[in-house]
């Protein structure tokens, strides 16, 4: 019980404690190094002693001492920064009255996941960045979660801090003109964060992070930073949306369920209704962006009673604007998938024709996938075998890879068929 | 993503690293060599400090295995090597990088005379469901 609440406040302050420390002293492997000490320290004390009182204010008064002497210890990079820490009271960020905490909490997780998000990082180095300071998740947890040993995270992370560093990145807003991008880029990072969590099937949990939820956890932060900002709101709300499905989308086993099989009484009804929500506050301003497109089709999705009765129109009138603002193979397969609900698969598999000589998508599994779908919804069961059997070779998820196969024995395909990988 | 680098070679006798056992790869002009190793050195570093390597082993010599077929339904155990082909399963590693591309540009300095390396996708466990 102590453990769990231990962690819990942990979580809670963590990027704080390390806001704190980043004011003054710009290094983030420096505080990151003398918050892990202070966290070490807590977990030593409080279970005897209890949590104090005021749990930040104590982790940024160990933690400031700890960075002290850490820099103290390296001689040469003693400034006039730490000089400061030294002289000012270790909770003198904690005073401002509440309001102005929630405030100012929320312009430091900002600032932490900015920074975590510097376009000097490759986008492993940004995720892992984040996870660790601004989640508060442990070396060896974020390893457990990506299937990596604990020392190839822990290289990603020494190099990220590295080539902060060597960037001269800094604990601070963004100027005006810079923010856009910088806010992009750490949508982008939540993202890939949630698609990682989101997409594991349920057969999958001996990992004890969630991590879509640790993205949407993210992305609530940054939305109490940023409330008016259309696209962390769209963002908010697509993943709220995707995630309501994530009971329905794969069996006991891990098999997955496709959307048109999915039993919609197992979709979580609350994150439904709170992503709508936030869409319907946030589409008729008109800056729509792609997750705000996105979170809009997952809408149509979430608001149909069944398949069938599923507004393919709306969904491909949606997918067109998103063709628009984010154009993309991807979008352009799933453009096709909703034309086809509503003119017949022909005009899918028309739509479709293009990227058959595209180099990428000529291995990527997702269009042999799709135009075997169309083919098969066109009564041409022969060309949806091959386009399915070779959907299954490209595949590396194995739960795909199980579903493309059943659906080629379910077509009546014995498998004996030459390979047609090659070219 | 995660890919698995294999390392099909033949060095008489077994050892590694395999160049120091391949007469073609012997034979080259020092320069060359050295070219070679250097740049499989630098990518080994590269990958390993930025967190992209993942693990890896050198596997001992193919006729010291130990082969388990069925038959009769039970395992029939002889001894290796698996394969009469030349090449033999001489080692792997694994690598997470961000798509194929970065892994094409890693294996390939992974190539050496006399020897076959293969790039190979890591299935995953999760996957989409539309």
């Amino acid at each position: 019980m102590v453990q769990h609440t231990l962690e819990d406040v942990w979580r809670r302050e963590a990027p704080h404690v390390l806001g704190a420390l980043l004011r003054r002293h710009g290094d983030l492997g420096d505080c990151e190094d003398a918050i892990q000490e202070a966290a070490a320290a807590a977990a030593a004390q409080w279970p005897i002693r209890g949590i104090p009182d005021n749990p930040r204010a104590w982790l940024i008064r160990v933690a400031s001492r700890r960075l002290i002497d850490r820099v103290r210890a390296d001689s040469a990079r003693i400034g006039r920064e730490i000089l400061e820490v030294a002289r000012q009271p270790a909770d003198a960020s904690v005073t401002p009255g509440p309001d102005e905490v929630v405030r100012d909490d929320a312009d430091d997780t900002l600032r932490l996941l900015v920074l975590c998000c510097h376009p000097a990082l490759s986008r492993s180095s940004q995720v892992a960045l984040s996870l660790r300071a601004v989640s508060g998740l442990g070396v060896e947890q974020i390893a457990a979660a990506y299937l990596v040993p604990a020392r190839t995270m822990t290289q990603r992370l020494t190099r990220a801090r590295a080539t902060l560093r060597e960037a001269g990145a800094r604990f601070a807003m963004p100027s005006g003109e810079e923010l856009p991008a910088r806010v992009a880029a750490v949508l982008d990072v939540c993202h890939l964060v949630f698609s990682e969590g989101y997409t594991r099937t349920s057969g999958e949990a001996l990992v004890d992070v969630d991590l879509a939820e640790e993205a949407i956890r993210l992305v609530r932060k940054l939305h109490v930073a940023l409330p008016d900002h259309d696209e962390v709101t769209g963002a908010l709300a697509l993943m709220l949306l995707t995630h309501a499905r994530s009971a329905a989308r794969a069996d006991a086993s891990g098999d997955l369920i496709p959307l048109a099989e999915q039993d919609r009484s197992r979709w979580r009804h609350d994150l439904i209704a709170e992503g709508v929500a936030l869409l319907e506050r946030t589409l008729p301003r008109g800056h729509v962006g792609r997750y705000q497109l996105q979170a809009a089709i997952a809408a149509v999705h979430s608001e149909a009673r069944t398949y069938e009765a599923t507004d393919w129109q709306q969904i491909s009138l949606l997918y067109a604007m998103l063709s628009r603002v984010a154009p993309g193979p991807t979008v352009t397969l799933n453009h096709a998938v909703a034309v086809a609900m509503v003119h017949g698969p022909e005009s899918g598999l028309a739509m479709l024709e293009p990227l058959l000589t595209d180099s990428t998508m000529q291995r990527h599994h997702r269009l042999y996938a799709v135009r075997a779908h169309l083919l098969e919804m066109n009564d041409d069961a022969t060309a949806a075998a091959e386009q399915y059997r070779r959907a299954a070779q490209l595949t590396t998820s194995l739960p795909e890879q199980r579903y493309l196969t059943q659906r080629l024995r379910d077509l009546g395909d014995t498998g004996d068929h030459p390979a047609v990988c090659s070219g | 993503m995660k890919y698995v680098i294999l390392i099909h070679s033949n060095p008489q006798p077994w050892g590694h690293p395999t160049g120091n056992y391949l007469p073609e790869y012997q034979a080259l002009p020092d320069d060359v060599r050295k070219r070679l190793d250097d740049d499989f050195e630098q990518v080994l570093s590269e990958i390993q400090a930025n967190g992209e390597f993942v693990g890896g082993e050198a596997l001992g010599d193919p006729a010291t295995a130990r082969l388990y077929r069925w038959h009769d339904g039970s395992p029939l155990v002889s001894d290796g090597p698996y394969s009469e082909t030349k090449e033999h399963l001489a080692g792997f590693f694994i690598i997470d990088v961000e798509d194929q591309a970065r892994a094409e540009q890693v294996v390939a300095r992974f190539a050496g005379p006399a020897e076959t390396v293969e790039l190979r996708p890591m299935m995953w466990p999760g996957g989409e469901e539309q």
